[in-house]
């Protein structure tokens, strides 16, 4: 399996941890997933998922999940503009107010959400043809 | 596809004995409504209040809003698939209750979207200061599941809608308005001098509180397809989406389209409003391509000379819209596109998520980040024990007297990106 899932929420990890390949950087907010993910481009792999899922705005939501794939070593330029215009994004966002610092149980329905997001392709990844 | 909507005009709102319609004001038995709401078991309460234009009145959080109608002859029946069997909708004739609005209020989530103002200078960023709304504020049972407790709301909105649509079935409307569009060569035969002007209509298809359904239908599923624009009228497209006020499409702006409205004004004068082409937004990147290329095919075919597009939500449905701008683009097609913008509180920054050089021709819905105030207002619909964290608010926001400074994202369908609203941008 090629896919790995980027993320800084415990509930994806507790969920799928034995089904997915996991990055799970728990301490990290949203935009040193974005910056993570970047990074893991670089090397060599690509986007599956797009890094600004949800309505919920970068200074709003700490939890980002991210599906990615390895590339065999080539740089997929698309997954560089998309990282790149998700961090600019996120960077302006946070320019102007910083994300909160939310109590449990409002962290507890931004990690539902995200899931739930993230769930959706999970759900189905297993149909992808690479 | 022909359709009569008749329009039942109402002015005034109030609780009486029996739910019924007189001379323009809708009257509700708020015991036998809340009674009839109730019938969830994961729904815990339900209270009926009311709201009317002009009252010192603050409604949050808000979930859906819905305007009641009801079918009154033709197939189907209003939300299709959802509310009753599934069937094609869109023709025969439909009565709305025009000047009135279901609002749903109840937390789901901690950071729970959106506020209406009925009154004060904040009042004119939302259409439903202007509607008289029966606000359905409900509350879960305990321990009750996120997704559980989105689907019976969103359900309970929608149940609500038709009890008092129903009410309008006998009556005259005080105006009837015929929606007709014919099988395309039919119509290309009707105008054949017309330019051809077609609807891409981008749904929210996420996941949880970012959905929308079609014939009941999860977003997520669909492929690129062809709708009648008269189905929407009759519900065929009811929204899940409730995480971003002030572009949140909800039931009431899918029954009232602005941009088929508009369309179907000029159709058979300077174009011809041939289709709507129904899409998603989804988080896969393969299925973002998928729809994009089946859009641009669907277009390519009809043989379009135009589209507008427009799209629900922020971020990477950005990225959506213009896959489908640029695609049909190459297709040789037109496009125009309607959006709202975040470029931050001065207005400088990069507006959109997403770019693409064939994107020059947008409207602007006008933009979510400037800061205003909500003064006092006497009476609260729900709680504003969420303000703080819906999006647009933030620490401090929400002050001693009950009056808030908050962005304009806050409120319920302020840049809403398919144009129902005030706001614009002006170059100069």
């Amino acid at each position: 399996m090629n896919e790995i899932i980027l993320t800084n929420n415990s509930k994806v990890n507790d969920k799928y941890k034995s089904k997915f390949e996991i990055e799970f950087i728990e301490k990290s907010g949203y935009l040193n997933i974005l910056f993570e993910a970047r990074n893991m481009i670089y090397q060599g792999y690509r986007l599956l998922t797009h890094p600004m899922s949800s309505s919920l705005k970068p200074n709003q939501t700490k939890f980002r999940s991210i599906i990615l794939q390895k590339n065999q070593n080539n740089l997929d330029t698309e997954s560089i503009l998309m990282i790149e215009r998700a961090i600019e994004s996120a960077e302006k966002f946070l320019k102007f107010k910083k994300t909160p610092d939310w109590d449990e149980k409002i962290l507890d329905d931004f990690r539902t959400v995200d899931m739930s997001i993230i769930e959706g392709v999970l759900n189905r990844i297993s149909f992808f043809i690479n | 596809m022909k359709l009569e909507l008749g329009k039942i005009y109402i002015k005034d709102i109030r609780f009486g004995d029996n739910t019924e319609i007189k001379n323009g004001t809708l009257i509700i038995n708020k015991k036998e409504l809340e009674e009839f709401a109730i019938s969830d078991e994961r729904i815990k309460s339900v209270t009926i209040e009311l709201a009317r234009p002009g009252e010192s009145i603050r409604i949050a959080p808000v979930k859906d809003v819905i305007e009641p109608r009801v079918k009154v002859s033709g197939p189907g029946c209003i939300f299709p698939g959802v509310m009753g069997k599934v069937k094609g909708v869109g023709s025969g004739r439909t009565h709305a209750l025009v000047g009135a609005a279901v609002v749903t209020v109840g937390k789901i989530v901690g950071f729970q979207e959106g506020i209406i103002d009925m009154s004060g200078e904040t009042a004119k960023y939302t259409p439903f200061s202007e509607t008289n709304n029966i606000c359905v504020v409900m509350e879960p049972v305990e321990g009750l599941e996120t997704h559980d407790y989105e689907q019976a709301g969103r359900l309970l909105g929608l149940k609500v809608a038709n009890f008092i649509g129903e009410v309008a079935r006998n009556i005259e409307p005080d105006e009837i308005v015929i929606y007709d569009t014919k099988p395309l060569l039919e119509q290309i035969k009707e105008f054949p001098h017309l330019p051809k002007v077609g609807y891409i209509h981008m749904l929210q298809s996420q996941g949880l509180l970012h959905d929308t359904y079609y014939y009941g239908v999860d977003a997520k599923q669909i492929l690129p397809t062809l709708m009648y624009p008269t189905e929407i009228m009759d519900g065929a497209i009811i929204s899940g989406n409730c995480v971003a006020p002030c572009d949140k499409v909800t039931t009431f702006h899918h029954l009232n389209n602005p941009v088929i409205e508009d369309l179907y004004k000029r159709h058979g004068k300077d174009l011809n409003f041939v289709t709507v082409i129904l899409t998603n937004e989804n988080v896969f990147l393969m299925d973002k391509e998928r729809s994009s290329d089946m859009v641009a095919k669907i277009v390519e075919f009809l043989g379009l000379d135009g589209v507008i597009i427009t799209e629900e939500g922020y971020g990477n449905p950005d990225t959506d819209l213009m896959m489908n701008c640029k695609k049909v683009s190459d297709v040789g097609t037109k496009v125009v596109l309607i959006t709202d913008e975040f470029p931050g509180r001065d207005g400088k920054s990069q507006s959109l998520a997403d770019a693409v050089p064939e994107a020059d021709a947008l409207v602007s819905c006008g933009q979510g980040n400037i800061i205003v105030n909500f003064p006092k207002m006497d009476k609260i619909i729900g709680t504003l024990e969420f303000v703080e964290t819906m999006i647009g608010g933030y620490e401090g926001c929400l002050k001693e007297d009950g009056s808030i400074d908050a962005e304009l994202q806050i409120i319920i369908a302020s840049t809403i990106a398919n144009g129902y609203n005030k706001l614009a941008a002006k170059g100069y």
